[in-house]
């Protein structure tokens, strides 16, 4: 399968992914509504985009008490707007913090890769989002706990 | 010849069993299920209570699923008795069914506050789907709705009451709300945001009587006013539904024990869910945790081990989230841990709240408290439930949470929290989409 391949070190910060994202999953350009998320390290001197693994297991959607998340032909865990209620127990089974919930339309959302076509990938100059055929993999472990422990031990912390 | 399946009790434990067993097993097997009701889904009577969504929308298999599994169906039948030693269960129409494995999935009840009046007419429980009906038909805008219990159950219909129009009013015999969810700084958030947005609470109140007045309600109270209402909902705590197993020769404490495969001490019969005294995750000690993710990680747990792959379970997480009103309140693992190193933040114009504990450098628990579209709030939830499930090591990301506890994410992705979680699956496979419904073999 497909998935979203993060290589952080490519990442500037622009937020194209974000906007590129809320445009494509609710019609406005609305970072707040974004699936993929990009993150500040090293004291606001490097960035890097965060979303949904496409997990084997899928907390989400074996948390679902009305079968309304399921896997679409990308592979990706999708929520059905019809059948979701709105009861957030995905937002809280989901282990990695991808899986939002909508105040407006009262129904839970994630990333779906855009059912194949993932615009958050088409939009990121830099390549730090492109979307491959790899195993997925923690793409920003390494990179944070290096920026951030950097950071730490600047700041004096034990 | 097949091997004779029989699950007890329709819902999510149960129904979870029976899709895992049509998904694991190499040989077809025989399914039976004895339910006391037709299979819904507890979690979205809420949201049938609002009319955000129609009665058939809470139904968890039609007649066609269950079909297609191939499970044959006593429906609107209980169990009466378990006789472990000839494998035979009997119902209250007197059928008696033989099996050779059978997983016990009853659940629990709601119970009233044992208090004159707690039956009488407009006195409700919100636990079952004809529960729910009977307060559907008794709210309407306007009417005014005591809830007795300022726990889980009541707070998750709480929106559904206020947004039929109906005026509320919360009583609490605890000096606080939500005991059994949040912390004492956490209650005292939520109880004044529900206050700000017209809700009525009183704590520390014990119920003595429920009179009839003239067609509303008069409840009294061992000391202070008493109140007069239209509906009074009684949400008062449950109970697990095993009195019928009594003298069947089943271990029962808190609930039927069980080891890491969900069986109880006789080996063929299994327990899920609500009555099921299993694993807890963090301490490893057993509890009954009755939440809706347990009850579906049991079945399907069960469900593999019946269809013949023995699967290991390493224990169950409490999750809980509740939104007010607006306000998000969520907490995780072992939150309440008096042994455990905590760190609090509270920030007041923002009406949001954390509390992070530790054992050693593993977050054990969390609170998280703050206002539906407040990113900080959205961003942390699932997080700080990925720390507590994996219980990774935090080095000095420990120091950096507990100086920022309310940026999770830095020490999660730092803690390479990923790399822990990704290959974790509760089946030992990657699970199958609820669309792509096994048939029987």
């Amino acid at each position: 399968m497909r998935v979203l391949k993060i290589t952080p070190e490519r990442c500037t910060g622009c937020l194209r992914c974000e906007i590129a994202c809320s445009y494509m999953q609710t019609g406005t350009y609305q970072p707040a509504k974004s699936v993929i998320r990009v993150s500040p390290f090293e004291g606001h001197t490097s960035y890097a985009p965060y979303t949904c693994t496409q997990c084997a297991e899928g907390w989400c959607m074996t948390a679902c008490p009305v079968g309304a998340i399921t896997i679409n032909s990308a592979g990706a865990k999708d929520v059905l707007d019809d059948t979701c209620v709105g009861c957030k127990l995905c937002t809280i089974a989901c282990p990695y913090g991808t899986v939002f919930y909508d105040t407006g339309t009262r129904k839970a959302f994630k990333c779906n890769l855009c059912g194949g076509d993932p615009a958050c990938a088409h939009a990121c100059p830099t390549a730090a989002i492109e979307y491959e055929e790899v195993a997925t993999a923690d793409w920003l472990g390494d990179f944070a706990r290096e920026r951030a422990g950097h950071v730490l031990a600047t700041a004096g912390a034990r | 010849m097949a091997t004779r399946h029989l699950i007890i009790g329709g819902g999510t434990a149960g129904m979870n069993a029976m899709r895992t067993i049509r998904e694991e097993e190499r040989e077809p097997s025989e399914i039976t299920l004895v339910t006391a009701e037709r299979p819904y889904s507890r979690m979205v009577l809420p949201y049938y209570l609002d009319r955000t969504i129609a009665e058939s929308h809470v139904f968890t298999a039609t007649a066609a699923q269950l079909a297609k599994w191939n499970v044959k169906t006593h429906i609107g039948r209980r169990a009466t008795g378990l006789d472990v030693k000839l494998n035979v269960c009997t119902l209250d129409d007197g059928t008696r069914i033989e099996y050779d494995d059978c997983l016990i999935a009853t659940g629990s009840s709601a119970v009233r506050a044992p208090v004159p009046g707690a039956d009488g007419p407009g006195v409700h429980s919100f636990w079952t789907l004809d529960e729910a009906r009977g307060v559907i038909a008794g709210i309407q805008r306007g009417t005014h709705v005591v809830m007795v219990g300022a726990g889980f159950i009541s707070f998750t219909i709480l929106n559904s009451i206020l947004s039929l129009g109906a005026k509320l009013t919360i009583v609490e015999l605890a000096p606080r709300i939500l005991p059994r969810m949040v912390d004492d700084v956490g209650a005292e958030l939520v109880e004044s945001w529900l206050k700000a947005h017209g809700v009525a609470v009183r704590t520390n109140v014990k119920l003595a009587r429920i009179e009839d007045a003239k067609g509303k309600k008069r409840l009294k109270f061992s000391a202070g006013p008493e109140i007069l209402c239209d509906a009074v909902i009684m949400a008062t705590g449950i109970k697990t539904n095993l009195e019928w197993l009594k003298g069947a020769g089943i271990n029962i404490r808190q609930g039927i024990v069980v080891d890491e495969r969900l069986r109880s001490n006789v080996p063929n019969v299994y327990a899920a869910g609500d009555v099921a005294e299993g694993r807890d995750l963090i301490s490893g000690a057993a509890a009954v945790h009755a939440i809706e993710p347990t009850a579906q990680e049991h079945g399907r747990i069960v469900g593999a081990n019946m269809a013949g792959k023995p699967v290991a379970y390493k224990g169950s997480l409490i999750i809980n989230i509740v939104e007010v009103c607006h306000l998000d309140a969520a907490s995780f693992g072992a939150w309440d841990d008096g042994k455990a190193e905590a760190v609090s933040s509270l920030k007041k114009d923002r009406n949001a709240y954390r509390k992070l504990l530790f054992t050693g450098d593993r977050l054990t628990g969390a609170i998280i408290i703050g206002r539906s579209n407040d990113i900080w709030t959205t961003n942390d939830v699932g997080m700080l439930k990925g720390l507590v499930q994996t219980g990774v090591s935090l080095g000095q990301f420990k120091d950096y949470l507990k100086m920022n506890p309310f940026d999770v994410k830095t020490a999660f992705i730092a803690s390479k929290t990923t790399s822990t979680l990704l290959p974790e699956t509760v089946l030992g496979r990657p699970s199958k989409a609820p669309g792509d419904s096994p048939v029987a073999v």
